[in-house]
């Protein structure tokens, strides 16, 4: 069933290949993506670009030192590395900075709540915390997530960070590709149908 | 001044369409498009979330302040809000989304391509309810039949006289979830069948076929989906009959003494230089409400509008919030390519055409869709609740088996209230009065929605999928961006704008292509009814012209 590319198609990919500016680089990707067995999903991740980003050397522009390794903290107890990469590897709070950093122009307030987050977490000392008392302060302030009849003065802090955290960590590179193992992007020749009889019948 | 045969206002799906009809009749055509002339293959490649600064959020504030609806992947190709603005009253918003750009929204439309039936065409009769259209399907449908030979739609048979099959290449297969909903479909005996795309499933047309990256609404970087730029502009091009004028902002249809369209007036976009052209017709093909625009702002009053219905009966049809969750079979499933076809599963409207015994509590119908799988970054993630090593597993095991049925749309009453008019005080960047929008919905359009609401909950339950997130809310008017109405067709003067042709009753060689002549929405994507529409508008503007009546 799975659709080769013809020699005909190949013909007229490399003429248009030819006249269009990109042409070459597509017919290129093209070609090698048909070469791929759909199924044998992991030949795909070729298909994911590095990320062009340099966030081993950021440095923060809007978190002083101590938010940013306050911040730093919370992201690695929320994503974790364990038997795959985390919020760590993924440089979550590099970017949480930059992004916040960049909010002067439109959205000066989302400045000010992380500010505030970060101060309210400066009063619990959340910083001089050991690694267990941390994590016992993010379950507490989480505790509303699960149950809406709890309250706790930390959770709307817990949200806010939980919140950029797992969007920054699920955009990025490690999180998507490494982690997630999406698959999508790519170039096939055929859109892999679902060929499970199980998914056929409810 | 220059002097044209046809000056057509807009490059979209209509004008597109239009411009290669004409030209390829050999008739001197000349394209006034509002944006920029941009290189697709250039301008168009895949693009990750982390290759962009802001993951495809843009600046905080910056796109919802200036692009509202539109993502850092694509915002370059869409309307700045500063430059065009529009108003409504406050409790009234509307939400218009715009692109000016050779090829209009095409470059980043979602492809649907469906038929309208006479169930759309002819619900007035039906159930008493405001007009019928001035054409039934059997007029339109040879001309469904030409705009898919050469767009490409990749659809299914589905047998359905509600929903009309066409001229059609394979199929895209359905992935797993959709699968699941297709059986549920079967179980609770929904009508279901893959969403009826312009997307090439085979060569088609010097045009290759989708590769399946699921990037299509931030523009096709290979032409396999449908967009003017690819498909209708380059045969156009090749008679050599066209003048392509692209930044070039036209702002008025001009008039002979005899009532008779002499040309265009417009401003070149970045020299604010007016210059006016000639053309022994005008079609008018930017967009439904752009067009209104221009025939408001052309003469005091609006040009063609002797029946003064001209900007009324403004709709978007009804969309709003869906149900969404998991299908517990698909937790921990080997990750798939799902979201490469950018598709889904359709499941046309089956309420009020006489197939349930049951009437319902409104009048019209609605269709819905259905998708899921490993659909790039996880939008649930941030809603599940927990955190650690447990919370990453929960959400690497749940990813595969996200699931989502929305609303495609659902029929919104064409209603004279809802209606655009020119603002008297706001003008865009050129000094053109802006449009000011009155849309609301009415107890139909929100028993219909609630409806849906119901329906997505048991095709999501007969799926025994887990829901997560079920709250509904009906969207802001215009969010489907399926705005029509406003230059209604019909067969009395008096009570429309247009004829079944898309050409005004009262200024003979004056077309208006788009969904400003919609009657009524139906429940059916539009677009492909509106190049129907527009080959046949030609067709009539064709043989008229060589018999002289023109």
């Amino acid at each position: 069933m799975r659709r080769k590319i013809t020699r005909r198609d190949a013909g007229w990919l490399i003429a248009q290949a030819a006249g269009v500016a990109g042409g070459a680089d597509f017919f290129a990707k093209w070609t090698q993506g048909a070469k791929h067995d759909v199924h044998q999903e992991h030949a795909m991740h070729s298909t994911a670009p590095p990320d062009p980003h340099d966030w081993r050397s950021y440095r923060p522009q809007f978190f002083s030192g101590d938010e940013y390794r306050i911040l730093d903290a919370f992201s690695a107890i929320l994503i974790p590395s364990d038997d795959t990469p985390g919020a760590r590897e993924a440089h979550v709070t590099a970017f949480i900075d930059f992004v916040v950093k960049a909010a002067a122009e439109y959205a000066p307030e989302m400045q000010d709540r992380w500010r505030k987050a970060l101060g309210w977490l400066a009063e619990q000392n959340f910083g001089s915390l050991s690694a267990a008392e941390q994590t016992s302060l993010v379950q507490q302030m989480a505790a509303p997530e699960q149950d809406n009849s709890k309250k706790h003065p930390g959770y709307g802090t817990y949200r806010l960070i939980k919140d950029m955290v797992v969007h920054a960590f699920y955009t990025s590179r490690v999180g998507l590709v490494d982690v997630l193992e999406y698959k999508g992007l790519a170039y096939l020749t055929e859109f892999p149908a679902c060929t499970h009889p199980e998914h056929h019948q409810v | 001044m220059d002097k044209y045969d046809v000056a057509i206002v807009g490059s979209g799906a209509c004008g597109g369409w239009a411009c290669m009809a004409l030209a390829q009749s050999g008739f001197k055509v000349v394209v006034l498009e509002a944006g920029s002339h941009i290189d697709t293959y250039k301008e168009f490649k895949h693009r990750w979330p982390y290759e962009m600064q802001f993951r495809g959020a843009g600046q905080p504030g910056f796109l919802r302040k200036y692009f509202k609806g539109s993502t850092e992947y694509n915002y370059r190709i869409m309307i700045d809000d500063r430059e065009n603005p529009y108003t409504t009253a406050p409790d009234k918003p509307f939400a218009w989304r715009r692109s000016r750009v050779l090829g209009g929204r095409t470059l980043h439309w979602s492809r649907a391509s469906d038929r309208f039936s006479d169930f759309d065409f002819k619900a007035a009769s039906r159930d008493g309810f405001g007009e019928d259209w001035p054409i039934s399907y059997a007029d339109i449908a040879p001309y469904y039949d030409r705009v898919e030979r050469f767009i490409g739609v990749s659809a299914a048979p589905a047998k359905l006289p509600q929903f009309p099959d066409g001229v059609f290449l394979p199929a895209m297969p359905l992935n797993c979830a959709e699968s699941i909903f297709q059986a549920a479909c079967r179980k609770i005996d929904f009508p279901s069948t893959p969403r009826r795309v312009a997307q090439l499933t085979r060569m088609w047309h010097n045009r290759p076929p989708c590769h399946y990256c699921g990037n299509c609404v931030n523009g096709c970087d290979v032409g396999a989906m449908f967009n003017t730029v690819v498909s209708t502009l380059p045969p156009a091009l090749k008679t050599g009959n066209v003048t392509l004028l692209c930044d070039s902002v036209v702002s008025h249809v001009l008039t002979d003494s005899e009532k008779r369209a002499r040309g265009i007036r417009y401003i070149e976009r970045y020299s604010n230089k007016e210059v006016e052209i000639g053309a022994l017709v005008v079609v008018l093909a930017g967009s439904s409400l752009e067009n209104t625009r221009l025939l408001l702002n052309s003469e005091p009053g609006g040009l063609a509008n002797s029946s003064g219905v001209l900007g009324q009966y403004l709709m978007d049809q009804v969309s709003g919030s869906g149900v969404s969750g998991f299908l517990p079979i698909l937790k921990n499933a080997a990750i798939r390519n799902d979201d490469g076809k950018a598709g889904g599963l359709y499941i046309p409207n089956f309420t009020n055409i006489g197939v349930r015994p049951k009437p319902a509590k409104f009048i019209r119908g609605y269709a819905m869709s259905a998708t899921g799988g490993a659909m790039g970054i996880p939008a649930f993630a941030p809603s599940l609740p927990g955190f650690g090593s447990d919370y990453k597993k929960r959400v690497k095991s749940l990813y595969p088996s996200f699931a989502r049925v929305w609303l495609s749309g659902g029929e919104m009453l064409a209603r004279k209230e809802n209606y655009v008019e020119l603002d008297p005080q706001v003008r865009d960047k050129w000094g053109i009065p802006v449009l000011k929008i009155h849309c609301t919905h009415c107890d139909n359009d929100r028993r219909l929605y609630e409806d849906f609401f119901e329906r997505a909950q048991e095709l999501f339950r007969a799926a025994h999928g887990e829901i997560s997130d079920a709250k509904p809310f009906l969207s802001t008017p215009g969010s489907l961006i399926h705005e029509v109405g406003t230059c209604r067709m019909g067969n009395d003067s008096k009570t429309s704008v247009l004829n079944s042709f898309c050409q005004t009753h009262d200024v003979k060689n004056l077309f208006v292509f788009g969904g400003g002549c919609f009657v009524t929405t139906g429940d059916k994507h539009p677009t492909l009814t509106m190049m129907a529409l527009t080959a046949r508008g030609c067709d009539q503007l064709i043989d008229m012209a060589h018999k002289g009546d023109i």
